[in-house]
């Protein structure tokens, strides 16, 4: 048989029987379209975590600061010796001193920090609004980048932050007497910074300049903070372990993320199960159909097997035909799950936007998991349609020629 | 000598073999049908007519004993393959028709090609030309459901000649079909073997179709009882001189198709000793009176074919005895249109032409047939006894019984034999003038 005539053949459900072709379709796609919601949900909690590290490069590096009991310091001197290291590629400090940030007449106190641009990718710092530092902004001497709880400091709303780039700021260093005593020497800047970016750092109150335009205006002698650039994944608990013992306090992101992404993995499979049992309802609800399907058809396929039909061309037309049900039926429910999904997005938005939250995607559908389940659903349809098939192809032609 | 297409040797089929309910369709049949012949399998339910077609057509493997068809023991060949010879042998019509409900006519007339792998163009020219062949080209696009029976069993007909088949198997193909669709599907069977030369094998129990087939198998229990050729047909099968030779049985078995050779033999023997005429001349016989009782043809007419010889289709009586018949037919075709009178009349009698009048003239004239003379009282007794007779008041023997008894108990006093000569005389006269349609 010709596929295009077994196609012809095996559509005809839609003309003969159409309300009980469509509700078995649907039944199919009640199931898939639970799977697809409950799936749908599981990546969407997974991509609100893994959205906010955007450098592959963030997740090899390791943050490392001070104790501070042992009297371990981080100075330049420390930042040679990690780079020593064969595993180590590079290492990006950052120093910090207090500042008061003045702007338009209003003044707030806010920490300067002094970074190289490779410690913005190592730390996975990003803009949302303006430019972030890149290796041409080395020596950059004029431009700064804000965090956003400093706009909410001169009482500037979200909206307006784009606006807000460009504009100019000063800045006063409060750098502590190295005399023993509590004295804090104020710094003056008799310059005006251009604000180039506003990070997505929450809570925290900084401004971020190139390392040797802070150093113009003060010595730097001990860092906050410094961010280990690791060659290679396997070598990151090697590093880390190996600081560790040194003294350092060491975070990893990558660590986090792996977590996060166990657990997310964890709830994505609970989710698919319970999609999965509604999948199982419905595929047993459609090999019912297909079983009855086979008691109507009894009488037409003996007509056919006495008019020349194999009982093999009786097999491609019944698992066919369960096969376009079923592909229909993910079609379907891919159909269903999205339109839930973007539309409980979209109500989740509104409802953010209208409380002043921020807009969060709870629903994702990857195009190769919607790719997998159209496959998958097929599948279900083969297997629902083969064991009617083939009874079918096994009919005696005279008995099923009589059957009535 | 051209070898046989189908051949069947010892060939038996076995039902439920092995169970409480075995039951043996086929106990050993042997046939052998030649290309281009028309084999009517003809015989009661639960015969094993239609196991045998089926089995002939490939659906049915013998229990014992072998089936070639052109040489070819198709069941030795597995599922996938014995569907060639089905294709391409092989055209089937059933009964109930059995077209595809939800196909178009076309589609359900182009449905073996679709097996066979033809593409749409070539099927679609194939089945619509078979189509305005059989007589339903118009339909082509219509669902079954939308035909009448002798459409459908048309368009069955159309598809079964589709893949251009050697043989065509036919099961009770006009089984539920009405008169004039009978005619037409059976005028098409009857084409494609004069027309095409293709083999038929039909299943009936329709006696009026035996005069199609070149051989009728008779089937009883599973077994061929008897084969009976149609001597009106050239046959096919070469006949070995002296082997078999065409009979009155041949020809009784078509006028008689229910009937045992036995019975036939009796039939055969008494026709001899109580007729001068035989089955042939009586056959004929009928057909004129037949003409004459609808009054298609006048007494002179009817004489005529009556004396006309045989080689020119006439019964080939004696002059003299075909004008007495020809007499006698025609007193009682009109003294039977007394009866219908007399029996219209039973609501609204008058007195111009009642009821007691047409009596007295059918006594009169059974008297003058018989040349009785009544008295008085007898003519009385005769008139009342006459309606009696033609009011259904008594039936025949009763109708004798007076006829015999005392004039002083309401009968004739008559002879036995004259009795008897005048009921039976009678009698026919009623059989003629009495409607027996049905009245709603």
């Amino acid at each position: 048989m010709r596929v295009q005539d077994l196609a012809q053949l095996s559509t005809r459900m839609f003309k003969n029987n159409p309300l009980r072709t469509w509700l078995t379709i649907l039944g199919m796609g009640v199931g898939t379209g639970a799977v697809v919601v409950l799936v749908g949900l599981g990546f969407g909690l997974q991509q609100i975590i893994l959205e906010q590290i955007v450098f592959g490069e963030t997740l090899l590096s390791l943050g490392v600061s001070s104790t501070g009991s042992q009297g371990i310091r981080l100075t330049p001197d420390t930042v040679l010796e990690f780079e020593k290291d064969e595993a180590v590629l590079d290492a990006a400090p950052l120093a910090r001193f207090p500042a008061l940030i003045t702007y338009k007449g209003l003044t707030g106190n806010v920490f300067v920090q002094g970074v190289e641009p490779p410690y913005l990718r190592y730390a996975g710092v990003t803009a949302q609004a303006g430019t972030v530092f890149t290796e041409e902004d080395a020596a950059d001497t004029q431009s700064i980048m804000i965090s956003p709880a400093i706009l909410k400091l001169f009482g500037i709303p979200d909206e307006e932050m784009n606006n807000f780039i460009g504009k100019t700021v000063s800045l006063r260093l409060l750098v502590p007497a190295n005399d023993g005593t509590d004295t804090v020497n104020e710094i003056p800047i008799n310059k005006e910074y251009v604000v180039r970016g506003i990070t997505k750092e929450q809570g925290v109150l900084n401004v971020m300049m190139m390392i040797p335009e802070l150093r113009s205006y003060v010595s730097i002698e001990e860092y906050e903070r410094i961010q280990v650039r690791v060659d290679s994944n396997s070598n990151l608990p090697i590093v880390e372990n190996k600081l560790i013992e040194e003294g350092y306090r060491v975070t990893a992101l990558s660590k986090t993320v792996e977590q996060a992404s166990k657990i997310f993995q964890g709830i994505q499979i609970v989710l698919a199960t319970f999609g999965g049992i509604a999948l199982i309802v419905s595929a047993i609800g459609m090999f019912n159909t297909m079983t009855v399907t086979l008691l109507e058809r009894t009488k037409e396929i003996g007509i056919m097997r006495t008019l020349g039909a194999s009982p093999n061309d009786v097999k491609y037309l019944f698992v066919s035909e369960s096969i376009v049900v079923g592909f229909l039926g993910g079609i379907s429910g891919i159909l269903m799950g999205v339109i839930i999904g973007v539309t409980t997005n979209l109500f989740l938005n509104f409802i953010a936007g209208q409380f002043g939250g921020q807009a969060v995607k709870l629903f994702s559908f990857p195009l190769n998991f919607l790719l997998f389940i159209t496959i998958f659903s097929a599948a279900v349809g083969y297997l629902t349609g083969i064991f009617p098939a083939r009874r079918a192809s096994a009919l005696n032609p005279l008995d099923a020629i009589r059957y009535e | 000598m051209a070898k046989p297409l189908i051949v069947a040797r010892d060939l038996s089929i076995i039902y439920n073999q092995g169970k409480s309910n075995e039951f043996k369709a086929l106990q050993g049949v042997n046939t052998d049908i030649y290309e281009g012949e028309y084999i009517i399998l003809f015989g009661p339910s639960g015969c094993g007519k239609s196991t045998l077609m089926y089995s002939i057509q490939g659906s049915l493997p013998p229990g014992e004993g072998t089936l070639l068809i052109r040489g070819d023991d198709v069941y030795a060949y597995p599922p996938s393959e014995r569907v060639y010879f089905q294709r391409h042998v092989m055209g089937i019509i059933f009964q109930s028709f059995n077209l595809i409900p939800s196909l178009s006519v076309i589609d359900n007339v182009a449905l073996p090609m679709i097996f066979c792998d033809r593409d749409k163009a070539t099927r679609n020219r194939r089945a619509q030309s078979l189509l305005d062949r059989f007589g339903v080209g118009h339909v082509s696009h219509k669902i079954p459901a939308m035909l009448s029976g002798g459409q459908q069993q048309r368009v069955s007909v159309a598809r079964s000649m589709v893949n251009d088949p050697k043989i065509l198997l036919a099961d009770e193909p006009t089984g539920n079909l009405d008169s004039v669709s009978t005619q037409q599907v059976m005028d098409k069977i009857d084409e494609i073997n004069t027309f095409d030369r293709r083999t038929i094998i039909m299943v009936s129990h329709n006696a009026a179709h035996l005069s199609y087939a070149h051989r009728v198998y008779y089937l009883k229990d599973g077994l061929i009882v008897r084969e009976v050729v149609n001597p009106q047909r050239k046959q096919i099968k070469p006949v070995r001189e002296g082997e078999t030779i065409v009979t009155e049985l041949e020809q009784l078995a078509r006028l008689f198709p229910y009937d045992s050779v036995e019975t036939l033999r009796v039939k055969s023997m008494v026709n001899f000793l109580t007729q001068e005429y035989s089955f042939d001349q009586l056959n004929r016989f009928e057909r004129v009176i037949a003409f004459y009782i609808q009054g298609k043809i006048d007494r002179d007419a009817l004489i005529k074919s009556l004396v006309l010889s045989k080689e020119r289709g006439g019964v080939e009586v004696p002059e003299k005895e075909a004008r007495r018949m020809a007499a006698v037919a025609e007193r009682m075709i009109e003294h039977s249109s007394d009866i219908k009178r007399f029996r219209a009349r039973k609501g609204n009698d008058n007195i111009f032409f009642s009821q007691h009048k047409l009596a007295e003239r059918m006594r009169d004239h059974l008297s003058n047939v018989f040349h009785i003379k009544l008295n008085k009282e007898q003519n009385e007794n005769m008139v009342e006894l006459i309606a009696d007779r033609v009011t259904g008041v008594v039936n025949e023997a009763e109708f004798n019984q007076r006829l015999i008894r005392g004039i002083r108990s309401r009968g004739l006093a008559l002879s036995e034999r004259e009795a008897d000569e005048l009921t039976r005389y009678f009698e026919k006269i009623i059989a003629q003038g009495v409607d027996v349609s049905y009245k709603n």
